[in-house]
């Protein structure tokens, strides 16, 4: 019976060695909408596409994420990396390769929109799922615009 | 009195593991990113998240008519793991921008090898009045 009890243990420590890398893994999914949509993507001032947008990103960096589209202002944020809780499971089971290998490969980290005095930036939301960020951004008018007309279908 | 030395024993063994666990969970959390030094001669008014900044890798050649700005260093702090070259590029790019300068040039570079993970650089940064986005430069990618 105490061997099984060892044994179990051992399995434990072994499998949840590095908690935060084996539960969250390296790289996070980050999603990108706006309204209204077609907005221009950048993130690090590389264009990765037009919203809706998911890209994986590295945790263990931080981002800065611009979204542009004609006749709205540039909305503009960061990503920051915020202390992933998973990485815990390492101190409380005794993982101490868990404590080396998760800053290694970044899962200590997860990344969130910058936030001022906890707060979002304006016309910003958050959703969370499954460890994964999805941000909403509303796109605020540039009133420097003139609208001149509309395009209609023909029928 | 051999059980309560024991259990003494036990117990100031367990709050040194803890003791060492929270000082791994320390040095973890606050050591990754690499060590900067940085030595601005020179600073000029910031520039704008608009105002493009050329990246100049080593066989990059500098334009005529720019001014020094300042240097960057980057190196591994021995805990550092967000040292990729895109993410010191960028980095160094941020810096240059708080520093008016935009151009980030390269000098030196050291790839990732058997004692270091990391890639360390050597970067001046300058002021140059002309169009940089003409200027044969590296192409930032993400990680």
């Amino acid at each position: 019976m105490k061997i099984i009890i060892k044994t179990i243990q051992l399995s434990l420590i072994v499998l949840l060695s590095s908690c935060a890398t084996i539960i969250s893994g390296s790289r996070q999914t980050v999603g990108i909408t706006s309204e209204p949509s077609s907005a221009k993507v950048y993130i690090n001032e590389i264009e990765i596409g037009k919203t809706p947008i998911e890209k994986k990103l590295k945790r263990n960096q931080e981002y800065q994420l611009i979204v542009k589209l004609d006749g709205y202002k540039s909305y503009e944020t960061k990503l920051v990396k915020k202390f992933n809780a998973w990485y815990i499971g390492n101190v409380l089971i005794g993982g101490t390769i868990g404590l080396i290998i998760d800053p290694i490969t970044g899962a200590m980290f997860k990344l969130k929109p910058e936030e001022i005095d906890g707060n979002l930036k304006s016309r910003t939301t958050l959703k969370t799922k499954s460890g994964n960020i999805y941000v909403n951004i509303s796109m605020e008018i540039d009133p420097t615009w003139n609208k001149v007309g509309q395009l209609e279908k023909s029928e | 009195m051999q059980l309560i030395m024991r259990k003494l024993e036990k117990h100031i063994h367990m709050r040194k593991m803890n003791k060492i666990l929270i000082l791994i969970t320390v040095i973890g959390i606050t050591s990754c990113s690499p060590k900067i030094s940085s030595n601005f001669t020179n600073p000029q008014s910031k520039l704008s998240i608009n105002e493009k900044v050329a990246l100049l890798d080593i066989e990059h050649i500098l334009p005529k008519n720019i001014v020094k700005v300042g240097e960057l260093r980057f190196q591994d702090s021995g805990f550092t793991t967000d040292c990729s070259f895109n993410s010191l590029m960028n980095q160094a790019r941020n810096e240059a921008r708080i520093n008016g300068a935009n151009i980030v040039k390269v000098i030196d570079k050291k790839k990732p090898n058997l004692w270091s993970t990391c890639y360390r650089l050597k970067i001046e940064l300058y002021k140059y009045t002309g169009d940089v986005s003409s200027l044969p430069q590296y192409k930032l990618k993400l990680d």
